[in-house]
Parts: structure tokens; C-alpha cells; sequence
């Protein structure tokens, strides 16, 4: 496999060489060609609704009739699109689609064929924070009165969540930890079925992510939200932190590149982000899509990636998820 | 709620959704007939495409599409013995010696009325009882589906064939496909060999090609010379309305065959695969005369197709009240509503009306125009496709059906996988081993693993779990009775008449 990955790797290589010959001679301004994002889900999923909302923003700030052209590498929870970027060439033209803590986590548990060096950070676009929910005959409509059960019931509390090593797994640890109580984890296949069975009282609670329990608020109990200050998807929803659970944790999505991209491609990528992520016409369909967004960009975006690979290895260290 | 419906009727008749609906159609039955192509993949290529789309628009095409292709499939089913589906697999039971016995023409009207009669009745349930029939799918939990997924193997059984051993190691080896890729609960990695691209498991659609549209290939190529294409040459078609009549005593099935499609729809998991297969089960087992099934009962086509496209709207009850795809399609669908900013789950019926409503009445079209679009193309385009000469017509199903793997991930690791079952086909096929097993078992394996694991969790280890309620009560009865009821019943008779049943043991009742 990895024979023939070096050797299509080279071939690739020899083939844009010779097409470098002609326009090395004048060297046009980026993007000169369609730039293309991969997406590492199927189309019409959260992080592909989210690459495709952003698109047209960042084509906008590119200017010069920039084109952006979208492709679905699903597979793996991403893993297979994300390498397939960190192995492209760093000249601009391929962006990738990028999850935290997922893309770090895979880094850890699995034999991954890219690291946090990989990447040249470009910007996190959403940050979908987690909730804490139960069912309405569970009884359990306060976090106090879901804490106590946690710690006193003789089981530990079963909870569902959707994703192994991703970011429900994540806070799920984080407030085993806090409350120093063992949780039976519910790891069902993604958010739709563990809200289903949330709500036919199969499981008693359940972590999802904010936009994941919009519009069913009158057939669960939200508990409270994992995220620094209110969120503007339901501001009447207060935080752990306001309750004096220092739970914060969330789903995040963005964009990156390979490593070693030339300095003015990622000035101008950077820049076009920095416009896009306030257009006010790109935070109203972002809204409309459900997608909480928190723009991290750059430097920023980096910070953020790298805290979220130390805290996944200290849990990795210490109560691995698989 | 009703008014709602009413009032979205004025949109949907505007001349680009109906067209986009006719489109739909026309494009699923071709995608369904290309063994290969299936709707899931023809819808996940096209919802990129509808993001600059009017919804209402971009939901008549995936309307048409899963429509469409649900009968599309029947059609290679019943004229090649290739599945063009997975949920057409049951259609080639009856279809195949139909078309063999020269009666190919009237075969495929009896599938396309089916499909339609099956499409109008599932976009019925969705449009009249999609809200009380949504809290149906909240009884079931892990448990109560990790039966459903019991009682759907239990079916294997009308599937063994003539030899019970081997049809029970092809539906072992099915299950054994199904535990390839990352463990359900914990993650860890099994048989994947350190490719990332077994880490999700092996999509239906890749063993499907392979085990059921390369052996029957080679058959064309192996002997190229054969003069009467296939022995079916002629399909000896009559105008549909000289046909309808003779159908019409197909209503029994119909009627049953619909509500399992609608049954089974509304459940998450296993989709119009399963929905086939327990409603052909069914039908045998209601049929005066069981013993002229798989040797050309048009029946049994009526009862397969029926189900298949009454799993379609069904599925989308689910997807629709409560955000869970009850198939891939309804999963790849619902990818469709949120790329245009429609959350599935309650608030859609009452924030976006005007298309929920207009989506279901293009269900009701989609179904209704089926049976004009279908019935035109199948009758009078299809006979052609026969009349090719052998290697001609087996060079072009290889070249679809590679592109068509390809493009299910856009990768040529699917399309290596697909040719290694194929060679395993090849070997089943002439060594006897029937295929439907292989299909259920990969289908429903991983489903009642991974549920009955969930289940176990949630009950700390706890087996009571599994019986802890009336909704998993009934289905155990259920399984009980269809692996056990055919014997007992003919213990029962053989004491009466002593003829003693099947001698040789085969549990066909």
C-alpha cells in the first residue's frame, strides 16, 4: 500500500513538474485555477454542509472569480480525506475539510499517516458545543438532580453519545472525571439514533451537540450547555460553568491545508477568511444551517489544535476510549 | 395538519417540480437497471448538485430517483438474474424463470404495477400518519431491533435451498463480512489489515456486484455462440391494459406486501432489502400453491417488488418527524434537506410546511407516474437490450458495474474488493451455494450485532433486557413461529394424512 501510494505520489509529482514548466515563466497571482476543499464525509453531513455553506464566502474574498470546487472523500471518520490533504502538494490548490478533537484523537489511537505538522491551519469555522439531555420519564430535569444520580445510583448511569473518540467520547470523559464517577458508555452508530432513543426512554441521558437537539426541545431535557458564555442558539440555556460544572466541550470544524504552504497563498487564504467568517450574509445561512460558528483563524486555529492534541493524549494516558 | 397538504398541492404543480419529478423517475429506473448504480449513490451524486437548487425542486428529483430506481431494479433482476438493487435481489426468485419461460414482458408489468401500487400506498402512510406512526419508531430501542434483525435472519431459512448446509455456510459467511471495519462499541479494528478503507465495513453495494452481477457475466462470456440470448429473447409483451386484468388477483399481496414495506420503512435499519424478503416470505408462506414459487410465480414478483417501493416514502416518516433515516436512502436524503437549510425533526412540519407537504405529494406523483414512465420503457426499450449479442452485452454490464463501485467512494480499492467477490461468486455458483444468504447475512449481521451489544450495555450486562417488554415479547413469538411453525404445521398434517412431508428435510412449508 505504501509502495504504491510513493509511487503515484511520484508520479504526481513528475506530472505537475512538467505542467510548472509553462506557467513558471509568469508567475500568475493565486488562485489561477480551481481550488479543490476536501471534504472527509458524505455530502449533506454537518461537516460537509459546512464546507459547502463557507464556500462561496471565500470565493467571494478571494476575488478575481476564484472557483472552489468541493470533493467528498468520505471514510473512516474522516481519516481518509485528511490524509489525502496532508499528502497533497502545499501549492494552494487543495484545502481539506478538519475536526477537532476527531482528526487529533485518530493521531493517538490509530496508525495515522499525518500529525499536528501536517497542516497549515487556516481557520476553524464552527464549534457545535455539547449538551447534556435526558429523558423526560427519567426525572432527571436539573443537572443537580442528574448528578446525584450519577453518583449515588448503585450502576453506573447509562449515557448515550455518538461518536468513539470523538467529541460526546470527550466530554463524556471530562465530566466522568469532574464528578469522579464512573459512566457506562452508550456508543450508538451518530446523533440521530442516540437522540431517538433518548426520547423512547431506551436511554435514560444522552450527550449531543447543541444543534443536534434544536427543534426537539419539548420532548427531552437539556441540562445545561458546554461552552465558555451562552450560546446564541438558545439563550436561555445556561451553561455548566453557571451551574459550577467546569465542563466545556464541543464539536469543531474547519479548514486546513497541507504543511509548507507559500507565504502569499496563506496570507491571501487567511485574509479571505478573516472577511468570510463576518459577512453577515455568511452568518445567517450559517445560522439557518444550524452551525454554531466560532472562527479560530491562523495562528489561533494552531493554538487551539494543539490544547486539544495535549488534552487527548492526558486522557489517552489515562482512560484510553478504546 | 391536513390543510397543510392541501395547500402545498398549488406549488408542487408548477411545471420545474413536475418536470424535476418526471427527470427523477426516468433517472432512477436507468440508475436501477445498471447493476451497480443504486439510488443511494445516485442521490448522494446528486445532492452537491442541488445545493443552488429551489428545495422543492431538488427533493422531486430524489423523489423520482428512489421511486425510480426501486423498480429499475427489477428489471436486469428479472431479464439477466442480476439484481440491479439490493432490494430487488428477491425479484429474481420468480423473475428469472419467468423471463426464461418466455414470459419476460408480462414479469416486468407485473413489477412496475407492483412498485407503483407499493410507492402510492407508502406515500399515503406518509402523507395521512406520518406524525402517530413516528411514535412507532420510539418503541423501538436496541433491543426491541436487535429482534427485528432475529427475525429478518430467521427468513434465511425459506432461502437455504436445496442443500441446508451449504445455504448455511453462505449465510454464515455473509455474517462473517459483516464484523469487517471498527468494532461497534469499542472501536477496535477487525479484519481491516490496516486499511483505512475497511474501517467503515464493506458496503452492500460492492459484495452485491460482486457475488451477483460477475458470475452471470461470465456465464455470457463463457459461451459466447449461444444464439437464443439468455433463452429470452422474446418477452413476449402485451399491451399493459390487456395485462392489468389478469393481475388484479395479486390484491392480497399487494395489500400484505405494502404494509410490511410501510412496516419496515418506518424502522431504522435494514430497509427495502429486508422489506423484499419478508414480504416474498410471507406471500409463499399465504400462497394456496407454495410449490410453484421460484419456478416463475408472478406472485412472487408482485410480492418483492410491492415491498420494495412501499419501504420508500415509509423510510422517510422517520427521517422526516424525528431526523432517523429509516434506509441509506432516507440517510442520504435527509443530507439533501440539510444542505438546504431543513433540520429534520418536528419543527420542519411547522417552520417549512409548504415543502414537507409538496415533498410528500411528489412521493404520490413519483409513484403514480411510475407506472406510465416504467411501463412504457420496460414494455417496449428492454427486449432490445436481450437481442445484443452475448460478449457485447456482458463487455458493457462489466464496464458498469466497475464504474459504478468506483464511484460509490471514488476509489479503486472497492473495485479490486468487488472483482474478489465476484471470483468468490463465480466458485459459489458452480459449486451450488445459494447467494441470498450471503446478502442477508452481511445486511442483518452487523445490525444485530451491533444492537444487541447497545442493548446489553444499557442493561449493564443484564440478558433480561431482552425480553423486558411487549414490543420485543411479540417479535420473539414472531421468530418463534416462522423458523418452527412450518415444521410443527407439518408434523401436524403428516400425523393426519401420513404422507410424512418433505422427505428430505428441506423446511420449504
Amino acid at each position: 500500500m505504501t509502495e504504491l501510494k510513493t509511487f503515484s505520489m511520484k508520479r504526481m509529482a513528475f506530472a505537475l513538474s512538467l505542467l510548472c514548466i509553462v506557467p513558471a515563466a509568469a508567475h500568475a497571482e493565486y488562485p489561477e485555477k480551481p481550488i479543490e476543499l476536501i471534504v472527509g464525509f458524505s455530502a449533506g453531513g454537518g461537516t460537509d454542509v459546512m464546507a459547502r455553506t463557507t464556500v462561496p464566502y471565500i470565493e467571494k474574498y478571494l476575488g478575481d472569480g476564484a472557483q472552489i470546487v468541493v470533493k467528498n472523500v468520505p471514510g473512516a471518520s474522516g481519516q481518509i480525506g485528511v490524509t489525502q490533504v496532508a499528502h497533497s502538494d502545499p501549492d494552494g490548490y487543495t484545502l481539506g475539510t478538519y475536526n477537532l478533537p476527531g482528526m487529533m484523537a485518530r493521531t493517538l489511537d490509530r496508525e495515522s499517516d499525518y500529525d499536528a505538522d501536517s497542516f497549515t491551519f487556516l481557520a476553524n469555522i464552527v464549534n457545535d458545543p455539547n449538551v447534556i439531555v435526558t429523558s423526560k420519564e427519567s426525572g432527571l430535569d436539573t443537572l443537580d438532580k442528574f448528578l446525584d444520580a450519577a453518583k449515588n445510583d448503585p450502576k453506573p448511569l447509562s449515557v448515550g453519545m455518538s461518536s468513539l473518540g470523538g467529541d460526546d467520547h470527550f466530554a463524556l470523559i471530562k465530566l466522568g472525571s469532574l464528578i469522579g464517577q464512573d459512566l457506562t458508555i452508550i456508543p450508538f452508530k451518530g446523533s440521530a439514533p442516540t437522540r431517538t432513543a433518548l426520547m423512547g426512554g431506551h436511554v435514560p441521558v444522552a450527550i449531543l451537540n447543541i444543534s443536534e437537539v434544536s427543534g426537539f426541545e419539548d420532548q427531552m431535557n437539556i441540562l445545561g450547555i458546554a461552552r465558555n458564555e451562552r450560546s446564541d442558539f438558545a439563550p436561555d440555556l445556561p451553561t455548566f460553568k453557571e451551574q459550577g460544572l467546569d465542563l466545556v466541550n464541543g464539536s469543531m470544524r474547519g479548514i486546513v491545508a497541507p504543511a509548507g504552504l507559500p507565504g502569499d497563498v496563506k496570507a491571501k487564504l487567511l485574509a479571505a477568511f478573516e472577511k468570510a467568517v463576518v459577512d453577515p450574509d455568511f452568518l445567517k445561512s450559517m445560522k439557518e444551517t444550524a452551525n454554531p460558528v466560532e472562527p479560530h483563524i491562523g495562528d489561533d486555529f494552531k493554538a487551539t489544535n494543539a490544547d486539544a492534541l495535549e488534552w487527548a493524549k492526558k486522557v489517552w494516558t489515562t482512560s484510553p476510549w478504546k | 395538519m391536513y390543510g397543510d397538504l392541501i395547500n402545498a398541492l398549488p406549488t408542487v404543480l408548477t411545471v420545474a417540480n413536475f418536470a424535476a419529478i418526471v427527470i427523477g423517475v426516468i433517472a432512477g429506473i436507468v440508475v436501477g437497471a445498471l447493476p451497480g448504480l443504486s439510488a443511494t449513490m445516485a442521490i448522494s451524486v446528486l445532492v452537491p448538485f442541488t445545493f443552488g437548487l429551489d428545495p422543492l425542486v431538488a427533493l422531486g428529483l430524489m423523489a423520482g430517483i428512489y421511486n425510480g430506481a426501486m423498480y429499475g431494479g427489477a428489471i436486469p433482476a428479472i431479464l439477466l438474474r442480476i439484481p440491479g438493487t439490493p432490494a430487488a435481489v428477491a425479484t429474481c426468485f420468480d423473475g428469472y424463470p419467468m423471463a426464461q419461460q418466455g414470459k419476460g414482458g408480462y414479469a416486468l408489468q407485473v413489477a412496475v404495477v407492483s412498485s407503483s401500487i407499493g410507492g402510492i400506498a407508502s406515500a399515503l402512510a406518509l402523507m395521512l400518519l406520518a406524525p402517530p406512526l413516528s411514535r412507532v419508531t420510539l418503541l423501538f430501542g436496541p433491543s426491541e431491533i436487535f429482534w427485528i434483525a432475529v427475525f429478518g435472519l430467521s427468513s434465511v431459512v425459506f432461502l437455504l435451498g436445496k442443500h441446508v448446509v451449504k445455504g448455511l455456510i453462505s449465510a454464515a459467511s455473509g455474517v462473517l463480512v459483516s464484523s469487517v471495519g471498527a468494532d461497534p462499541i469499542l472501536g477496535v479494528d477487525r479484519f481491516t489489515f490496516g486499511q483505512l478503507e475497511l474501517l467503515d465495513g464493506i458496503n452492500i453495494v460492492i459484495l452485491l456486484v460482486g457475488l451477483y452481477a460477475l458470475p452471470p457475466v461470465i456465464d455470457l462470456l463463457e459461451k459466447p455462440l449461444k444464439t437464443d440470448a439468455l433463452g429470452t429473447g422474446k418477452l413476449h409483451t402485451q399491451s399493459l391494459l390487456t395485462s392489468l386484468p389478469s393481475m388484479f388477483r395479486f390484491w392480497r399481496t399487494w395489500l400484505r406486501s405494502s404494509l410490511f414495506g410501510i412496516w419496515i420503512g418506518i424502522l431504522p435499519g435494514a430497509g427495502g432489502s429486508m422489506a423484499a424478503f419478508l414480504s416474498y416470505n410471507e406471500a409463499r408462506r399465504a400462497s394456496k400453491t407454495p410449490e410453484t414459487w421460484g419456478q416463475g410465480e408472478p406472485e412472487g414478483i408482485a410480492a418483492s417488488e410491492t415491498a420494495n417501493n412501499a419501504d420508500t416514502a415509509a423510510a422517510l416518516i422517520p427521517a422526516l418527524t424525528l431526523g432517523i433515516p429509516g434506509t441509506a436512502v432516507a440517510a442520504v436524503m435527509m443530507g439533501g434537506l440539510l444542505i438546504h437549510g431543513l433540520q429534520p425533526g418536528p419543527m420542519l412540519f411547522r417552520e417549512n410546511p409548504d415543502v414537507v407537504f409538496g415533498f410528500m405529494w411528489q412521493f404520490l406523483f413519483g409513484a403514480i407516474l411510475l407506472i406510465f414512465l416504467g411501463g412504457s420503457l420496460a414494455t417496449n426499450n428492454f427486449a432490445r437490450v436481450l437481442r445484443l449479442p452475448r460478449p457485447l452485452l456482458g463487455a458493457m454490464i462489466i464496464v458498469l458495474m466497475l464504474v459504478g463501485v468506483y464511484s460509490i467512494h471514488g476509489r479503486m480499492f472497492d473495485v479490486y474488493l468487488m472483482l474478489g467477490f465476484g471470483a468468490i461468486g463465480y466458485l459459489m455458483d458452480k459449486l451450488d451455494f445459494p447467494l441470498p444468504p450471503v446478502v442477508l447475512g452481511l445486511i442483518l449481521g452487523g445490525f444485530a450485532e451491533e444492537n444487541l451489544r447497545l442493548a446489553l450495555r444499557i442493561g449493564q450486562g443484564d440478558w433480561s433486557i431482552l425480553w423486558h417488554n411487549v414490543t420485543s415479547q411479540l417479535l420473539i413469538v414472531l421468530t418463534i413461529g416462522v423458523v418452527f411453525g412450518p415444521g410443527i404445521l407439518r408434523r401436524i398434517r403428516g400425523k393426519r394424512g401420513k404422507d410424512g412431508g418433505d422427505a428430505d428435510g428441506n423446511p420449504t412449508p
